[in-house]
């Protein structure tokens, strides 16, 4: 699994720290160039057990998940931060291609879970979500 | 309720008993005891004959019938009767009235059988298409999201660089084809879910008449634009029950047809609202080239396109209707079509109000799999 970390080019407030994970390669790499361009940090994993990792030993602002992937999927990530760090939730960005059933969205809802996108999804809303986690 | 057994031990016993009793009375009358004995004995006799006939009788009636009863007993239980072996010896009738119930429960028991087994393949059919689809839907919209992000990207000069005007061009016409690729993946995927029954919908209480002023707004600056006359008229103030993001999808495939078919002058589309008893009328109506009536039958089937000649520029899947018909059903509603060629086109559809219980809409629980023609309701 290969973690990219953007080089934090200037300090500033405004600046976030965002974790994505999602294993199509193509979609992590346009939405960190987006973070990047944005001046937004922004670190990569394939994979959700890289992910659980990452959370429990760094400090992220926002966490862009995606549900399916083929080791260690989203649900399961949720799963294992409901029981191990239910702070960590409230960070959480759902972003998924499958079709996620409204009852589904309540559970994510009733959960914690910040946002659910459906994927393809506009830039621009993505990027108002992960700031609005910490704003 | 009374058992043939002690039908037959009573009418025989009786019969038997009364025999003999006319014999003891006559012997005991009679001046001549030497016959009255002989009458005795004789009638003691058929007495006795009678007593032990109603046995038999009632043992081989009554044997075949309970064991009958039991099988049937057990086909309706398992579908299935064990074959045995019916004695010879009993009562003919009922012997083949054994004969015909087991052929029968062979025969039924094998069909239920068959049904049973295709059933079971039919269920794993329709899993396998729902995992296809929902495989499918994965990704198809997986490589889009790259496609669509980057386009976005490319469009924000200030971060990427200055584009000529050629380039924006170039971008604009990738942007109008991925929009209509997204739009067709999510128009297949919503039919697919109406056909499953799966389409999700909210049935939250709505003001009837938001529900048309928000696709009022949506489309007046297309209207605008294409100079067509845009009104919004309201009959009614009622609320009803609606999921409001689907209902927009609706009138904007209703409202978005209409604008492909009206006259490129004075062109007209209507929307709005009619009180109808129990439900609110919606409806979108344009004066446009009309669907005959033979078309009608068939615009609201999947992939159905009314005018396939150059009358029109070509374009949308042919699922919009099917998928309005499939939203207005899972909302409890109906839709239909008022049209007349050259004159103009009407879509309907109904949606519940919300002062009527709930439970009352009877068409809440059979969701938008039921395949059933549009009723024409005002027709």
């Amino acid at each position: 699994m290969s973690n990219t970390t953007s080089q934090a080019k200037n300090q500033s407030e405004s600046r976030l720290n965002v974790l994505i994970i999602d294993d199509n390669e193509q979609i992590t790499k346009m939405i960190s160039s987006f973070l990047d361009l944005s001046n937004h940090d922004c670190t990569i994993v394939n994979d959700g057990k890289d992910g659980l990792e990452l959370i429990k030993t760094k400090q992220y602002d926002s966490i862009v998940l995606d549900l399916a992937m083929p080791e260690f999927d989203g649900y399961e990530v949720l799963d294992t931060l409901k029981k191990e760090d239910p702070s960590q939730i409230s960070k959480i960005i759902i972003l998924t291609a499958s079709s996620v059933p409204l009852e589904t969205v309540k559970k994510f809802k009733e959960l914690g879970v910040s946002s659910c996108l459906q994927k393809p999804v506009d830039i621009d809303q993505l990027l108002s979500k992960i700031t609005s986690v910490t704003g | 309720m009374i058992k043939i057994k002690q039908a037959l031990f009573l009418v025989f016993g009786i019969t038997s008993f009364i025999m003999f009793y006319i014999g003891l009375l006559n012997y005991l009358t009679t001046q001549d005891k030497g016959m009255g004995l002989i009458f005795l004995i004789f009638s003691s006799i058929v007495a006795f004959g009678t007593l032990f006939a109603g046995l038999y009788i009632s043992k081989n009636i009554t044997k075949p019938i309970e064991s009958l009863a039991q099988r049937m007993n057990e086909f309706s239980k398992n579908n299935s009767i064990k074959k045995i072996s019916v004695d010879d010896k009993g009562i003919q009738e009922l012997q083949s009235l054994h004969k015909n119930f087991e052929d029968m429960a062979n025969i039924v028991g094998g069909a239920l059988e068959k049904e049973k087994q295709l059933n079971l393949k039919l269920h794993e059919i329709d899993t396998r298409k729902t995992e296809f689809m929902s495989m499918i839907s994965h990704e198809l919209k997986t490589p889009l999201m790259p496609i669509m992000g980057y386009l976005q990207l490319l469009k924000k000069q200030e971060l990427m660089g200055e584009l000529n005007e050629k380039q924006l061009d170039a971008i604009n016409e990738i942007s109008i084809s991925t929009e209509i690729l997204q739009k067709l993946i999510q128009d297949v995927l919503t039919a697919q879910k109406i056909d499953l029954g799966k389409l999700s919908v909210e049935k939250n209480i709505v003001e009837s008449k938001t529900l048309v002023e928000n696709s009022y707004k949506a489309f007046n600056q297309i209207c605008e634009n294409k100079g067509t006359k845009w009104v919004m008229s309201l009959k009614t103030t009622e609320m009803v029950y609606s999921d409001p993001d689907r209902i927009a999808q609706v009138f904007s495939n209703l409202i978005s047809n209409a604008l492909s078919f009206i006259p490129e002058k004075d062109g007209l589309i209507e929307i709005g609202t009619q009180d109808n008893s129990d439900y609110v009328t919606f409806f979108v109506r344009d004066n446009g080239v009309g669907i005959s009536e033979d078309q009608q039958k068939n615009i609201f089937k999947k992939f159905y396109q009314v005018d396939t000649s150059s009358k029109r520029k070509k374009e949308g899947s042919g699922l919009g209707l099917s998928i309005c018909e499939g939203i207005v059903k899972a909302l409890g509603g109906k839709m239909w079509v008022d049209s007349t060629v050259n004159q103009g086109t009407t879509f309907f559809f109904d949606l519940p109000k919300a002062k009527i219980p709930i439970e009352r809409f009877q068409s809440f629980k059979n969701t938008a799999k039921s395949k059933k023609m549009i009723s024409k309701k005002f027709a």
